[in-house]
C-alpha cells in the first residue's frame, strides 16, 4: 500500500514554525544578554561559587574497563531478551525454535568462555596491582 | 526440507561455526600458526562446498524470505572466501614478527567474510543491515588491529564513524522503504508490486538512503573519503580484505537492488539510473585524478579502487534488462579485481620488513634489481588493474565496456576509456619507479643502508606469502586467457 508521507497540505507552516522556532531561540538569549545582571568577582568562575575550593585537576586517567562492563551488560542482557521472545512462543516453534535458540547460547556461551579465558572478567588492569589512590588527584 | 536448506547455507555455516570453533580454541590455548591453519582450512571448506549447493536455492519458504541463495550469490561466495583465504594466508607472515596478539585477525576475518557472504545473498532488509554490520564491525577491530600505530587507530576510528553514519542512513533508508511498500523483501521494490501506487517523497528518499549507504561500502566517488586514510592506515593484509571481500559483497548486494529498482516505476527508475550514472563518472575521474600524484603507494591503491569501482557500475547501470551478460560482467570484474587488489597489497606485505610497511613509492625504487621476481609480481598486479591484456583486468574491463556499449551507455563508456588512459599513467609512473636504478649512492649512505642486501635475498621467513602471490599470478593469468568462470549461468 502506498502510504503519503505527509498528509495533503501547504507546506508554509511548517516554515513559520522553523522561523518561529529561531526567533524563540534568538530572543532568549538576546533578553537575558540584555536583562541579565553582569558581575564579575574572585569566585565567579570557580565550579562551586559559594562551595569547597576545588583541589587537584580534572584530568586524571580512569581505568577504562567501566566499558567492557557496560558492553557486556549489552551482550548479555539482550541474550536474555531474545530468550523471552523464544519463551512467550515456545509450543508454536517447536524442536527446531529449541534448536536455534541452544545455537544462539552455544555462541554466547562461546564468547563468554573467551571473554573469560582472555582476561576480560578480570575488572582489574592485566596483571597489575590495584590503582594506587595517590595517581588520583594528580 | 532441512537438509536443502542446510546444504544451501552450507558454506556460510561453515565460516561461522569456525570462528565460533576459533574462538573457543583461543579461549583455551593461544597459538598463531593453529589460529592461522585453522581459518584457511575453515575458508577452504566454504569454498569446497560452494560447488556442493550449486545452483543450490533453498526449498523452504523460510528461509527464502531472507536469503537469495541463487547463483550469483554462490559465485560472490566464491569470490569473497578465496579473497579471505588468501588475506589469512597473507596474514600469517605479517603478523609474526609484530609484537600484536595476531590470533584474533582470523575470528575477526572469518567473521567479516561471513558478513560479506550474507550482504551478497541478501533478499531481506533484515539480512542486508545484519550483513552490513557484521562486516563492519569485523572491518572497525580490523582497521585498528595494529594498536601499536597511531595510524591505524586513527583508520579503525574514521572507519567506524563513517561506517556507522551509512548504517544509519542505510537503516533510515530502508525504513522509508518499508513505509511505502508494506514490505522488508528487497523483490517487494520490484515494479509490478508497486504499479498502480504514486510514488511518494518516501520512496525515493528510501532508495536514494540505501544507495548511498552502499556507495559508502563500495567507496563510489562523493562517499569515498574515507577509503585512502582507511587503506592507508589499515595493516595492509586488512586493506587487501577492504578492497576484495568487503567491495564484493558490496558489489552483489548493488547489484541486486539495482536489478529490482531499475525495473521499478518510470521515476525509481529514471532516478536510480541518473544517480548511478553520477557516481560512476564521479568515481572513475576523481580515483584516477586524485592517484595521479600519490606518494602512497597504500593510499595510490585505494584511489584506484574507487576508479574500479565507478568501471563496474557501468556494467550494474543495464541491470534493468536483466541480461545475464550485465551479471556476468560485472562477475568478472570484481573477480579480476580482487585477484589484483589482492596481489598487490600481498606485494606490499611482502615488501615490508620488521614490521615497517613499505608505503611509499620511493621504497618501491630499484625493487626490480634487489627482487626481481617480486617486481615483477607486482607489475603484473599493476598491469591487471590498469587493464593490460593477458590479464585478468583486461577482460573485466573488456567485459565491462562491452556491456556498456551494447546497451548504448557511450557518455560512460568513454569516460571509461578517457580514465584508463589517466589511470595507465600512475600505473606506469609505479612501473617505473620499480625498475629504476637507486641513485648512486654517497659511500657513506652506502654504509649505512644495510637494507639492499638484506633484501637480496627473499628472505625465507616470508615463504607463505610468495606462494600466496605466485598462487595469485597462476590466477591472474588464468583468468586473463580462459574466461571460463564469466560464462558462469547467472
Amino acid at each position: 500500500m502506498a502510504l503519503a508521507l505527509a498528509a495533503e497540505g501547504p507546506i508554509w507552516p511548517l516554515g513559520v514554525y522553523f522561523v518561529l522556532v529561531v526567533v524563540l531561540a534568538a530572543g532568549i538569549l538576546a533578553f537575558s544578554y540584555v536583562l541579565g545582571q553582569r558581575h564579575r568577582q574572585q569566585a565567579t568562575d570557580v565550579p562551586y561559587e559559594s562551595g569547597m575550593t576545588p583541589t587537584g585537576g580534572a584530568r586524571l586517567r580512569f581505568p577504562v574497563d567501566f566499558y567492557l562492563v557496560a558492553m557486556f551488560f549489552v551482550i548479555f542482557d539482550l541474550e536474555s531478551v531474545f530468550l523471552f521472545v523464544w519463551a512467550v512462543a515456545v509450543r508454536e516453534l517447536g524442536w527446531a525454535g529449541y534448536v536455534e535458540v541452544l545455537i544462539f547460547m552455544a555462541v554466547l556461551l562461546a564468547a563468554l568462555a573467551y571473554l573469560w579465558r582472555s582476561g576480560a572478567l578480570d575488572w582489574r588492569a592485566s596483571g597489575s596491582k590495584p590503582a594506587p589512590d595517590k595517581e588520583r588527584g594528580q | 526440507m532441512m537438509t536443502r536448506d542446510l546444504l544451501a547455507l552450507g558454506p556460510m555455516l561453515i565460516t561461522a561455526g569456525g570462528a565460533v570453533v576459533l574462538l573457543l580454541a583461543l579461549a583455551v590455548c593461544r597459538s598463531h600458526a593453529f589460529a592461522s591453519a585453522w581459518s584457511v582450512l575453515v575458508l577452504a571448506a566454504a569454498l569446497a562446498a560452494i560447488p556442493m549447493t550449486w545452483p543450490g536455492a533453498p526449498a523452504s519458504g523460510d528461509l527464502l524470505n531472507l536469503l537469495a541463495i541463487d547463483s550469483w550469490a554462490l559465485a560472490f561466495w566464491g569470490i569473497i572466501f578465496g579473497s579471505a583465504l588468501v588475506v589469512c594466508l597473507l596474514g600469517f607472515e605479517y603478523f609474526r614478527p609484530l609484537a600484536v596478539q595476531a590470533e584474533e585477525f582470523y575470528v575477526l576475518v572469518l567473521l567479516s567474510a561471513t558478513g560479506a557472504a550474507v550482504l551478497a545473498a541478501a533478499d531481506h532488509f533484515a539480512t542486508v543491515f545484519l550483513g552490513l554490520e557484521l562486516l563492519s564491525v569485523s572491518l572497525f577491530a580490523l582497521a585498528a588491529y595494529r594498536r601499536d600505530q597511531a595510524i591505524s587507530i586513527e583508520a579503525g576510528i574514521k572507519y567506524l564513524v563513517l561506517a556507522g553514519t551509512s548504517s544509519a542512513l542505510l537503516l533510515f533508508g530502508l525504513a522509508l522503504l518499508y513505509f511505502h511498500t508494506a514490505s522488508l523483501r528487497l523483490s517487494g521494490l520490484a515494479g509490478p508490486l508497486l504499479a498502480g501506487h504514486p510514488d511518494t517523497i518516501a520512496l525515493y528518499a528510501g532508495i536514494a538512503l540505501v544507495l548511498v549507504a552502499m556507495g559508502f561500502k563500495l567507496g563510489l566517488a562523493p562517499m569515498h573519503v574515507w577509503t585512502p586514510d582507511v587503506y592507508q592506515g589499515s595493516p595492509a593484509p586488512v586493506s587487501a580484505l577492504v578492497g576484495s571481500v568487503s567491495k564484493a559483497g558490496a558489489m552483489a548486494f548493488m547489484v541486486r537492488l539495482a536489478g529490482v529498482t531499475l525495473t521499478g516505476t518510470p521515476g525509481v527508475r529514471n532516478g536510480v539510473f541518473y544517480g548511478l550514472l553520477v557516481l560512476a563518472i564521479a568515481s572513475m575521474f576523481t580515483g584516477n585524478l586524485l592517484a595521479l600524484r600519490q606518494p602512497n603507494i597504500k593510499r595510490l591503491l585505494a584511489y584506484s579502487s574507487i576508479a574500479h569501482m565507478g568501471y563496474c557500475l557501468l556494467a550494474v547501470l543495464p541491470m534493468a534488462a536483466g541480461a545475464a551478460l550485465d551479471r556476468q560482467a560485472v562477475f568478472y570484474y570484481m573477480l579480476a579485481h580482487a585477484v589484483s587488489i589482492l596481489g598487490a597489497f600481498g606485494c606490499v606485505c611482502a615488501a615490508s620488513e620488521n614490521g615497517r610497511e613499505a608505503q611509499h613509492v620511493e621504497d618501491y625504487r630499484g625493487l626490480a634489481w634487489r627482487r626481481p621476481v617480486l617486481a615483477g609480481v607486482f607489475s603484473l598486479m599493476l598491469l591487471s588493474l590498469a587493464g593490460i591484456p593477458l590479464t585478468a583486468g583486461f577482460l573485466g574491463k573488456f567485459y565491462v565496456l562491452a556491456s556498456g556499449v551494447r546497451n548504448a551507455l557511450w557518455l560512460p563508456a568513454v569516460c571509461l576509456v578517457i580514465n584508463s588512459g589517466i589511470g595507465l599513467f600512475y600505473y606506469l609512473r609505479v612501473l617505473g619507479t620499480l625498475y629504476q636504478r637507486e641513485e648512486a649512492e654517497s659511500p657513506d649512505q652506502f654504509a649505512t643502508s644495510t637494507a639492499p642486501s638484506a633484501l637480496l635475498q627473499p628472505s625465507p621467513q616470508l615463504l607463505l606469502t610468495h606462494l600466496t602471490l605466485a598462487a595469485l599470478v597462476v590466477l591472474l593469468i588464468y583468468f586473463g586467457l580462459m574466461p571460463a568462470l564469466a560464462s558462469l549461468p547467472m
